[in-house]
Parts: structure tokens; sequence; C-alpha cells
């Protein structure tokens, strides 16, 4: 005769304790592997040095993007669920695979769909699976001695950690304290935390933290942290990542039957790039100006042409056609149309209070950005 | 067959003490397997032959048929709010396949499962076979494995009722050929039913989870409907919390949400961190039910 039957009772205890085995099973998994000792300290500025140093450069791996920028709430099916701009919406997946600074495959997933940008030397791809599309864009060859940079698209996110990091880099100068918070573990990887504080008391950027594999050297998270909230405003992060080399396959991309091919030569781009400059240096003040410097830095430009009411007569005009095909237009005007309304001594306008950055759109067409509270714009307008 | 049956009896109960002694041990546990076999073949002899589970069955296999007539006639929706798995450029019987397990995810093939376990233990007791199953020479532990075993088999069958039947039908009247994926790349025919085949084997592995709890629920009860409403009330208020953005922490706790990562195995490499965080979230939900189901069903009176 076995426990059980003579306790009949005590079987309850069997699924109470599987159950309460599975949570907590899954609440201690992430914490599971806390980093200990089993790196060498390093000082901040030889983890910056490390960061130029990466000693390898095939990365492949999955990343997952959270940003919590403080965006308004759009109605549920105006929010953009793919492309770039859905990045900086909520919690996505991103799929690298990176081999050396000429070949890399990056896959935004979204349910049911992908965005897929392959880049084989000086030829790219851009194979969106929701509306059959492939764009194929020539790149001009990389010159001796430039940069090397990962081909952007519209929208400045980063999409990697090495992408996001570099950004950071960049805007690296004096207003910055650059410190290291010890070790952490990414995606099972011991890495080393470097953290870059701001000494300037007025931008809404409280903090970021990179995390850099001990190994390789090789940026493995970024997160922004904002004043306002303790969460990250913005983590950029792989959540597996394999030093192993690729398969050559995925740099190669061949366009299925029956998608819609669009050719962009390289030529093409130039002028892209040009007609974008001319639209920026239209009007008689339009060249947008720089106030202030370093973190609370607020960028003034005016809208070409009637901003505003254009973007709101196209933007009506996209409401009005929608058809659950996704509009530039009319998403920038549902978010312009959520935000609330301010004035100060500089006018009226609509204001975006971000959790890492502020916007606010006059009602005389100009526009004021920047990792900023709103009054610190609202100053930097009157200053204008 | 008269010799199984006869080492099966001699494993539960032998009518002579002298007769079981004489068994050589190994007999013993190959007798009550042999019986556990048995009863599940006449489980899924008796499921099947149900004339509302074959009406069930039709159902399911609705589904594929009028998406493909649907497209035949109208071509692939674009923008229409549709599944739009890769509709653009594959209208072929792997589409028709995929959309269908798409569909019917959400309430057909839940609903499935519900009825076969409101059967399952409450019919049953409702029937009052209940008892007279409980003579066979298995114990209760095992009764309950075979059941669940046969739910098991009974929602794979639905899937791949779906699933072929998109195939079929779809191959006649859309062709079937290489298929294009997510990720943009054609692969052929055969490497395409095998990710179908990968895609059909995780649902069914999602619904075994569902029958956990179908198979608990049903052990509260002596009426099969109150068992069978009850497992489909659970399914589709879990798809509800999934929409519901506030209750986002709950999300990766409910057993549905990730049923339609299914679609990861149409990227190019198959994306399985999501089918892999899926599955575990089955096993979980399974072996609490089924050790919940085993708890009362093992201290239940049985009265009919």
């Amino acid at each position: 005769m076995s426990f059980f039957d003579r306790h009949p009772r005590a079987r309850w205890a069997v699924p109470a304790g599987s159950a309460a085995l599975i949570v907590a099973g899954a609440a201690v998994t992430p914490l599971a592997a806390t980093a200990d000792d089993a790196l060498e300290p390093r000082t901040a500025q030889e983890l910056l040095v490390a960061l130029t140093e990466p000693t390898t450069t095939t990365v492949s791996g999955t990343v997952a993007t959270v940003a919590d920028l403080g965006l308004p709430a759009l109605p549920g099916d105006m929010a953009p669920a793919r492309g770039p701009l859905a990045l900086a919406m909520g919690e996505r997946t991103v799929r690298v695979w990176t081999d050396g600074p000429a070949r890399q495959r990056v896959a935004l997933l979204e349910r049911s769909a992908e965005t897929t940008l392959v880049r084989n030397g000086t030829e790219a791809w851009v194979w969106s699976s929701a509306d059959a599309t492939a764009d194929r864009y020539e790149l001009p060859p990389p010159e001796d001695g430039a940069k090397e940079r990962p081909d952007r698209l519209p929208g400045t996110l980063p999409r990697t950690p090495q992408e996001a990091a570099t950004m950071v880099l960049d805007a690296l100068d004096p207003t910055t304290e650059v410190t290291t918070s010890g070790l952490a573990t990414v995606a099972g990887r011991d890495a080393y935390e470097l953290l870059l504080q701001p000494r300037d008391d007025r931008t809404l950027v409280e903090r970021v933290a990179v995390a850099i594999d001990g190994e390789t050297n090789v940026p493995l998270r970024v997160r922004v942290y904002s004043t306002k909230q303790a969460d990250p405003a913005l983590e950029v992060g792989f959540t597996s990542v394999d030093y192993a080399t690729p398969d050559p396959a995925l740099f190669t991309f061949t366009p299925p039957p029956g998608a819609e091919v669009t050719e962009h030569p390289a030529a093409a781009q130039q002028d892209l790039e040009a007609l974008a400059g001319g639209l920026e240096g239209a009007g008689d003040d339009a060249e947008p100006i720089v106030v202030g410097e370093g973190w609370s830095a607020v960028l003034v430009a005016t809208l070409p042409v009637d901003g505003l009411a254009d973007l709101a007569e196209s933007g009506s005009r996209a409401q009005e056609e929608w058809d659950g095909q996704e509009d530039p237009a009319a998403t920038a005007l549902a978010l312009l149309q959520a935000m609330p309304t301010t004035s100060g001594d500089w006018g009226t306008g609509r204001v975006l209070a971000g959790t890492l950055f502020s916007a606010i759109v006059t009602d005389d067409d100009r526009v004021a950005v920047g990792a900023v509270p709103p009054d610190v714009l609202g100053a930097a307008l009157a200053a204008r | 067959m008269s010799a199984a049956e006869a080492t099966g009896l001699s494993g539960g109960g032998p009518a002579h003490p002298r007769e079981a002694a004489a068994l050589p041990a190994l007999e013993r546990p190959r007798g009550v397997l042999a019986a556990s076999a048995r009863l599940l073949r006449s489980e899924l002899r008796l499921i099947l032959g149900r004339r509302r589970n074959q009406a069930g069955l039709l159902v399911l296999a609705s589904v594929p048929i009028m998406i493909a007539i649907a497209i035949r006639a109208e071509g692939p929706g674009e923008g229409d709010g549709g599944p739009g798995l890769i509709s653009a450029v594959t209208s072929n019987g792997v589409f028709v396949a995929l959309t269908a397990l798409t569909v019917e995810i959400a309430l057909f093939l839940p609903l499935a499962v519900a009825v076969l376990s409101g059967d399952a233990i409450a019919g049953e007791a409702n029937l009052g076979t209940l008892r007279g199953l409980l003579a066979v020479p298995v114990s209760r532990t095992r009764l309950l494995a075979v059941k669940y075993a046969s739910l098991t088999i009974g929602a794979l069958i639905g899937v791949l009722v779906v699933v072929g039947t998109g195939l079929v039908v779809g191959g006649a009247l859309l062709g079937l050929g290489p298929t294009t994926l997510l990720s943009g790349t054609q692969v052929p025919l055969a490497e395409a039913l095998l990710r179908v085949g990968i895609a059909a084997a995780y649902i069914a592995a999602g619904l075994a989870a569902l029958a956990a709890i179908g198979l608990f629920v049903s052990t509260l009860t002596e009426q099969p409907i109150a068992a069978t409403i009850t497992t489909t009330v659970v399914a589709t208020a879990m798809w509800i919390l999934t929409t519901i953005p506030q209750l986002d922490w709950l999300h990766p706790w409910l057993l549905v949400q990730r049923w339609p990562a299914f679609a990861d195995a149409f990227r190019d490499p198959v994306f399985w961190d999501t089918m892999r965080t899926g599955l575990l979230v089955d096993v979980g939900y399974a072996a609490v039910f089924l050790a919940l189901a085993w708890a009362r069903f093992s201290n239940k009176d049985v009265t009919s």
C-alpha cells in the first residue's frame, strides 16, 4: 500500500508543488546566471578602448528592443505594426547576422510577417513580407579610411547593440561622466558594464549603461535610463549571441517570384540626399539651429512649406482613405492630435513630453526637439 | 489475441493466487501495458466512431475548403485584415493550410479538444459507463493516462485534418509548389511540407496542454456539456486576455499566447526561440493540470 493510498488528500500536494516549482523556476531562471568574479576588473578608459577593438567581426544572435519613450498611445489600428518606426513602440525582436563590416542581415520579426535587410558589399536588399516588395539599393563602395557603417534605413533608432554603442560614443564629450558599474550577464555571457552619466542636470537622460562582452569586447546591451522612471526607457540587447561565422547563404537575397522589385541605383540615392538637403534649406529662416550644447542641446527648426496645415490635410485625407495600409502622414497626424496643447512667451503649440526627449510644435510651424523637459524647449524657442 | 488477453487479465487481478505465482515476474508489467494499449485502441475507436466527432472533423475540414475556394474566386486578400500570412506571394496549398490553422486555433480546434475532454471522464460518468471501465484491470492512474493519450491523439488528428485538407484542396484548386517564406527565401515543396509538419506538431502540442485542462475539468463534473463549455471558456478567455495590453505582465503565462508562433517555422532560418518557450509553457500547463486531474480522479467516489 503506497503513501497516497493511505493519505489520499496528500495527492493534492503534487499539483500544488509542481505549480509552485514551475512559477519559481520561471521567475528564477533569468536571475540564476548572476555575474560572478569571472572577469578581471577594468577601468572605464580600458572599456572605451576595448569597445573599439572587438576581437571578432562575426556576430549573430537575437536582439530584443524595448522602448518606453512616453509617446502617446495611438488608437489600436493606427499604431505602426511593422517597419523601423515600430521599433520605437513597445517590445520587438530582431535577428542579426554579421560577417565583417560589409555583410549583414537584419530581420525585424513581426507577427506573421518580416522585414529583412540583407547587405552584401555594395548591394543591399530590403524585403517586406507584408506587401511582398523587394527594394534593391546600390551602395557606393567604401572609401579608404572612411568609417564603415551598416546601411541606415529611415529612422534613427539603433537596431543592434553595435550601432547603438557607436551612436552613444559619438555623443561622448566632456559633458559626460564615464564610469563602470561592475559586471553584468547578458545573453549568458559575462560582461563589463560601462556607465555614462550626463553632468548636465537639465537633460532627461539619467544614465546610459553599455554592457560589453568580457571576452570579445562586443557591446551586448545598451540601456538608456530616463530621469522620469526607474525602468530603462530604451533597451537594445542580445538575448542570445553566437560568434561563429554565419552561413554565407544568409547574405545573398534573390527576390521570390511574384515580388514587386524596385531598383534604387547609387546615383538616385545621392539625388535623394540633395533633395532632402533642399527641403531643409527651403524657406527664409528654415535652417535648423541648435540652442544650448551637450546633453541639453535643443534643435529648433521651421517646418517646410505650410507644415502643420499641410500635414493635417494629408493626414486627414489618409485617415479618410484608410484601408488598413499604414500611412506615415496619418500616423503623424494621430500622434500630433494626441499631444496636449501648451503655451509660453514663445507662443502656443502642441507638446510631446516623452521619457527621453520632448518636442514642441508651435502653431506658427516651428518645431523644437531635445533630450530635455518641455520648459527647456520653451526657453530655447523664446531665445530664438 | 487471447493470450494477450489472458496475461492482461492476470496483470490486474488474477482469479487464482496460484496462477499469478506461476507467471514469470517480467510478464506482469507487460500485461498491464497490453491492457492499457487495448484500452487506448478501444478509446480511439469510440472517439472516432461517434457521429458528433465525425461531424466536428467535417467542420474543421470545411474551413480550409472555404479558404481555398475564396482565394480561387477572389485572389489572395490584400489589406482586408485577414491573417495575411505570406499571402501576397504564396497562393498555393501550403498557404491555405497555414491560413486555416491560423483561423482555427482561435476557436474551432480548442472547441474540438473541449468536446473530446468533456466526453473523456464526465461523459462516461454521465452514461454510467465509468464504473464499468474501472473494472478493467488497469489502475485509475493508468485509465487517466490512457484517456489523456487518446485526447492528445484526438487533438493531433484534428490538426492533421485541417492541415491535410488545406494541402489537398488548396493544392487541387491553387496548385502546390515552391513556397516563399516570410524572410523572402523560396524553398522547394518538400522543405515547405516539412515546415508545415513542424507547425502542425507545435499546434498539436499546445492543444494537448489544453486537453490536460479539459481532462481535469472533466473529473470535476458528471455533465459532459459543462466540462466542454468550461474548457472552451478557459481557452477563449485566455485569447481575450492576450489582447488586453494593460495585462502584459500576465501574457507570458497564458497558454495560448505563443500559439501563433507556429508562423516562426516559416522564417529563414527557422526561429526556434518562441516555439521553444511555447513548448515549455505547454509542458508546464500539462504537468500541473494532469497532476490536478490525477489527485481529483483518484480521490473521486465513482457512483455511476
